[in-house]
């Protein structure tokens, strides 16, 4: 495939791009005579770069996989409940134990988070697998519900400002050294689905087949529930939820290189990657030296992006 | 028969009689232009903290306001008062019940009027981001509205006492620059602004200048107040002003960047009061109290 030397070429280029733009004025190539820029690189723009790419690919793995379980292509980690859910054991500690650690918090959204997700697989295997839509519209009404509920008790208790900023933005202008390196985590947590890719490959299959092919499809539905809820907790604590990501850049690598999971994971984080940090150096250029969160750019390219998918004939058949 | 109906009449018209010397009409100016309504009323129900603020300031004790009063100073002042419901949702039933003779909205409860004026007399007391100048308007206007002329001029006084006061500390002290901490996130905030009154009425300088005049001010990272690097850092934590736990501003603003300012390096970081300068901002309590913070940090250039 030339799609995964390109996409690295992008990537590199992006991040690199990423390093050298910013509200600050330093000479990047001074770095190592320049005390000044040297904090700059590496309390700021590379942890931002860092953030950004690993964000875009630990949500775009996370989709894929969500999309393996559910067997369908029009869910995302943001329509299938899990942000919301995320959202929900974050408020749910921040109200009980208002100096809880972070650690904590995380572990907190990712249980919840894994808690949502199952309850969306358990509501879609009720539904009749000939009616497609069905999934995500399911997935819709399930986040709107539980988006519902965090509203509630974020406004009855006066966090809505805070839920905000979890599950609104989506943007990086606070990330710095020292806060971000959550997402690592996700990163990791995407990088041992690509483990176990065949399995999920074959999981798409359907139950009966996966099964009688010799897989435990419990277990590897399991593995996937963790990974789709680690990553989007992840996310979501640090950054806000990045909407679409999850959702277009699986079919737009799929529409290339089909389902073999194997050879398409690592392209579908390259491109997650790459688009997630072409909007948020977007983000960063168009009302410099002020900012406009990747999610919101993400909002727009997403949509379009969304709707080219559904008004194009499908590639394979 | 006669006779009854006559002492009827004559207690009517007993009754009538300080009706009619309080029933005198007063035009003052509100958000919407200058209203006439009768004097000295009775019976207050304030949707609005800064109004309360203020009102409290001059002697004037509410019969009804919000339930939840997440300014201290103004709880207890408002301790009698009636529930009313919440500054987004005015409880129509007991406000009904309370019968005011005015209702006061403003701000947040502004795009209430029109409900609230179902019920009784209301006015929209609302502050533009001319600050200091509305809620010298205020004052007067209360105090017109109120029969305590007296008492306004007397705190008109003494804000521009402390007016003059944090100008003469202020004088030559450098560039500013307003942050507001949400959680993770910062915003700046330039003249125009909610916060910009602080510029106009100290006299500090704006490190950044022609950021986004809107609310909700412009979403800025790390790099960007280091490369400001104001003298002053005057930071607002909305978390704190709505009783959310978390990060503090302090932590949100602690980087190796942020650190490297000329504010934070000569201990020059001042942390406004969230609740007087969020949420009952413009009222005679919570802008003397901010003044005077403002004042004595500038004066020592210690934390405020």
């Amino acid at each position: 495939m030339r799609l995964r030397p390109a996409l690295s070429s992008a990537l590199l280029a992006l991040m690199l791009a990423s390093l050298t733009v910013g509200a600050a004025q330093v000479d990047l190539r001074a770095v190592f005579r320049d005390p000044q820029a040297m904090l700059v690189l590496l309390e700021s723009r590379l942890p931002r770069t860092l953030a950004v790419a690993l964000t875009g690919a630990a949500l775009s793995v996370a989709g894929v996989l969500i999309q393996a379980l559910v067997r369908n292509r029009f869910v995302g980690p943001d329509t299938s409940g899990t942000a919301e859910g995320a959202a929900l054991g974050l408020l749910a500690i921040t109200i009980l134990w208002p100096s809880s650690p972070l650690w904590l918090r995380m572990i907190a959204a990712s249980l919840s988070a894994m808690v949502t997700t199952a309850l969306f697989l358990a509501v879609i295997r009720r539904l009749p697998v000939r009616e497609v839509m069905l999934v995500p519209i399911a997935g819709l009404v399930l986040s709107g519900v539980l988006g519902s509920v965090v509203t509630f008790v974020g406004w009855q208790t006066d966090l809505m400002q805070y839920v905000g900023t979890w599950l609104m933005s989506g943007e990086f202008s606070g990330v710095i050294s020292g806060r971000y390196e959550l997402l690592w985590i996700a990163a990791l947590a995407a990088g041992l689905a690509w483990f176990s890719a065949d399995r999920f490959a074959i999981l798409g299959l359907g139950d009966q087949v996966a099964t009688g092919l010799g897989l435990s499809t419990a277990a590897v539905m399991r593995l996937g529930l963790a990974v789709v809820s680690v990553v989007t907790a992840m996310v979501v604590t640090t950054v806000g939820m990045i909407p679409f990501v999850g959702l277009v850049v699986p079919n737009l690598v799929a529409r290339v290189m089909g389902d073999n999971l194997r050879a398409s994971l690592p392209v579908v984080g390259l491109a997650g990657a790459v688009l997630v940090l072409a909007c948020d150096l977007l983000g960063r250029l168009v009302i410099r030296p002020y900012e406009i969160p990747a999610g919101v750019i993400l909002g727009v390219l997403g949509a379009v992006l969304f709707l080219w998918l559904l008004h194009r004939r499908p590639a394979h058949g | 028969m006669r006779r009854i109906a006559l002492s009827g009449l004559l207690a009517a018209t007993l009754a009538s009689l300080p009706l009619a010397a309080l029933a005198q009409d007063v035009t003052i100016d509100t958000a919407q232009g200058p209203v006439t309504l009768p004097a000295a009323p009775q019976s207050v129900a304030v949707y609005d903290m800064a109004a309360l603020d203020t009102l409290t300031a001059m002697g004037v004790q509410p019969t009804g306001t919000i339930d939840n009063i997440l300014v201290a100073p103004l709880r207890a002042a408002a301790a009698d008062a009636a529930p009313v419901g919440t500054l987004f949702e005015p409880d129509l039933e007991a406000l009904a019940g309370l019968a005011p003779d005015l209702v006061i909205v403003a701000g947040r409860s502004a795009p209430q009027l029109a409900a609230v004026s179902q019920v009784a007399p209301a006015i929209d007391m609302s502050l533009g981001t001319d600050l200091v100048a509305e809620a010298r308007a205020r004052i007067e206007g209360y105090g017109t509205l109120f029969d305590r002329q007296d008492r306004a001029a007397q705190m008109t006084a003494e804000l521009d006492t402390k007016l003059a006061a944090l100008r003469a500390a202020a004088e030559g002290r450098g560039t500013a620059m307003i942050v507001l901490t949400n959680g993770p996130k910062m915003s700046a905030y330039g003249k125009g602004s909610r916060f910009g009154w602080i510029f106009e009425a100290s006299g500090l300088t704006e490190a950044v200048e022609g950021l986004d005049q809107s609310n909700h001010g412009q979403a800025i990272s790390h790099e960007f107040i280091a490369e400001a690097d104001p003298d002053w850092l005057l930071v607002v934590d909305r978390g704190a002003a709505i009783g959310a736990d978390g990060a503090g501003a302090t932590e949100t603003l602690r980087s190796a960047l942020v650190e490297g300012t000329t504010a934070w390096q000569q201990d020059q970081v001042i942390l406004l009061d969230p609740a007087a300068t969020y949420i009952s901002a413009g009222g005679f309590g919570s802008l003397t109290a901010t003044l005077d913070q403002l004042t004595a940090a500038l004066t020592d250039g210690a934390q405020g």
